[in-house]
């Protein structure tokens, strides 16, 4: 097959300035080959040194870029042309930004303090911090942060504005409701301060996604509400190395630290095992006082431009209790867990893990035990002691029944399983067998030997007794 | 070594990048490819300066550019055989001096002209321009000559 390959103007001095090459080929990667092996300059230039092509480099077969296709496995055909095009880019990242006029006026209070100065706010610009959650804590965390001149401030969240939201979690208002919330707190901070950036990350925190994401900002900001979270954010900054300025609050209460410094404890170290599911209530369900994260975020983002400016003592091997109640602060110290499983000199966890199974919050899968109809017809007919309970509604067990069965309706089994004898076996049905499995499972967890019909009564009508109407 | 540019095109490239501040502005610089493209130190003249958007995403505009490759290739198909080719690129520095990061090494192409706007409060403040070696492991400065 005889393929054309084109060059950018930049690469024909490698290739005696020829634009065009013919080469004879079935792949993308046979066609380089052959170009490469007539001119070894080209390949200094487009090859790395264990032999990929170079990040920068574009490979388009006609006008396609080989990348969707096969890479250097596409076929190639007669007459198709290839394409080498770099991808121009570059930008003064690694340059510390300098503070423009504007922002030197903006940040005149920070500029004649001597603690942060010029090259302090020249910090702040050139720092970027992720704000786990744009909730209660995340709210007057990313305002002030962006109101201090944070130059990239990350936001992770995957919900809308709900009115409920609103008594607390003033990056929002009553216009936002029902919307992204990033894109209102987006919004909101961008009006506060033009001169930063906003980075919004629209989606669920997870093992997958945590390291990589954390690894791209200075420090971590969490404002989660739930333990699996928490401890997620935790193990990702101990693994990427960034410090978390953590935040929580619940009811009247509120907590803050920050961990994963170097030689500070990580929150593993304070809490190696989170609570059983279900004995701590969320702010959902328990309810906090609109001001508390308000405190609390403030004071999350208090520790983060510390962490940023390197001034001060961070609260790192402290714990901060807060009650608003009392209004008091108490302050407990927290050691740095030898046996750490993640921040000690020999985790056992060196990669995220599964933190839903971690808290106990995936549902146990229970086995539900079955019994075919033809097996209750045996065991009716020798006339074993158990207790045959339909979970059906009267109304249907009006229509058919199965002679000697109790009824509870699913709906009232909670209030009522009490009647049914514990010391017996319980057989249960319903129509076909899903309300009933229910039923078993409830019925196992109260500790009775239970077991479910399969089928329910429409298997019974079928192949034990046809004068049982199905319906 | 040097790039000779006029002051038409200079004036092309700087209000682009003006335009474009507090983001990164850029472009491609386009003449004719000369017989010693390769040689470090050899002489380029710009007769053409053409802006196009930065085709960074938006997170990192203040500090990042990208030249879609889609458009360079078309350029480069526009100018093909004319012995005129993309012989370099222009692109800003927002509050930074006009020096190359190592982020423009690892990206540099060999030959072309990097010419690198500094711009300091939404106004040019100096203007450098570099062609890195062929090993890639560094840019060496160029003098830029304003003819015309």
């Amino acid at each position: 097959m005889s393929i054309e390959i084109r060059l950018p103007t930049a690469l024909r001095a490698f290739a005696d300035k020829q634009e065009r090459i013919s080469v004879e080929a079935k792949t993308v990667g046979e066609a380089l080959d052959q170009l490469f092996s007539k001119h070894d300059r080209l390949r200094q230039q487009l090859m790395s040194a264990d032999g990929k092509l170079r990040s920068f480099v574009n490979v388009y077969v006609n006008d396609d870029d080989a990348r969707d296709k096969q890479g250097l496995a596409t076929i190639v055909k007669e007459g198709d042309t290839i394409l080498i095009v770099p991808a121009i880019a570059g930008g003064s990242a690694t340059a510390e930004a300098e503070l423009t006029k504007a922002e030197l006026a903006r940040y005149d209070r920070h500029l004649i303090m001597p603690e942060v100065g010029p090259e302090g706010q020249k910090k702040l610009k050139n720092a970027s911090v992720l704000c786990v959650g744009a909730g209660g804590l995340g709210s007057p965390l990313a305002l002030y942060l962006a109101a201090a001149g944070v130059g990239r401030i990350g936001i992770v969240d995957f919900d809308t504005v709900d009115e409920s939201n609103l008594q607390r979690q003033i990056i929002h208002d009553t216009q936002s409701v029902g919307t992204s919330k990033l894109v209102s707190a987006k919004k909101r901070l961008l009006a506060l301060n033009p001169f930063i950036s906003v980075e919004t990350h629209e989606m669920r925190l997870t093992s997958a996604n945590a390291v990589e994401l954390f690894s791209k900002y200075d420090v971590i900001a969490d404002g989660t509400d739930n333990f699996a979270t928490r401890y997620l954010v935790n193990d990702a900054c101990v693994l990427t190395g960034k410090p978390n300025a953590y935040g929580s609050i619940f009811r009247f209460e509120g907590q803050l630290a920050v961990f994963g410094l170097k030689d500070g404890p990580c929150y593993r170290c304070l809490y190696p095992e989170p609570p059983p599911p279900g004995l701590v209530p969320s702010c959902s369900e328990a309810g906090v006082l609109g001001v508390l994260p308000g405190v609390i975020g403030t004071m999350q983002a208090i520790e983060a431009l510390k962490l940023i400016l390197g001034i001060g003592r961070p609260l790192s091997g402290r714990l901060m209790l807060y009650d608003a109640l009392e209004q008091s602060w108490r302050t407990l110290k927290v050691k740095k867990n030898p046996a750490c499983p993640v921040c000690s000199e020999h985790p056992t966890i060196t990669a995220p893990i599964d933190y839903e199974a971690f808290c106990g919050l995936k549902e146990k899968t229970v086995t539900i035990p079955e019994i075919s109809v033809n097996d209750l017809k045996k065991k009716l007919d020798a006339k074993e002691n158990f207790v045959l309970l339909d979970v059906r509604e009267p109304h249907e067990y009006e229509i058919a029944k199965i002679t000697g069965s109790t009824l509870i309706p699913l709906g009232k089994l909670p209030e009522r399983f009490t009647e049914v004898d514990k010391s017996a076996k319980v057989i249960v049905h319903c129509k076909m067998g899903g309300r009933s499995a229910k039923a078993v499972q409830f019925l196992i967890e109260k500790g009775y030997d239970a077991t479910n019909v399969t089928g329910g009564i429409n298997a019974w009508s079928e192949s034990i007794d046809p004068s049982v109407p199905q319906y | 070594m040097s790039l000779r540019i006029t002051r038409a095109i200079e004036d092309i490239a700087v209000a682009t990048c003006q335009a474009a501040f507090p983001e990164e502005g850029c472009g491609l610089l386009i003449g004719p490819i000369p017989e010693d493209f390769d040689r470090p130190g050899r002489t380029l003249e710009v007769d053409e300066a053409r802006p196009l958007p930065n085709g960074w995403d938006a997170s990192a505009k203040t500090n990042r550019y990208l030249i879609d490759p889609k458009i360079l290739a078309r350029v480069e198909g526009e100018l093909s055989g004319t012995g005129r080719g993309v012989v370099g690129f222009f692109h800003s520095h927002p509050q930074v001096p006009a020096w190359p990061s190592p982020f423009d090494l690892t990206m540099a192409m060999p030959c072309c002209s990097y010419w690198i706007i500094e711009i300091r409060d939404g106004k040019m403040k100096d203007s450098r321009s570099w062609q890195r070696t062929e090993d890639g492991r560094s840019f060496v400065e160029e003098e830029i000559v304003l003819e015309g």
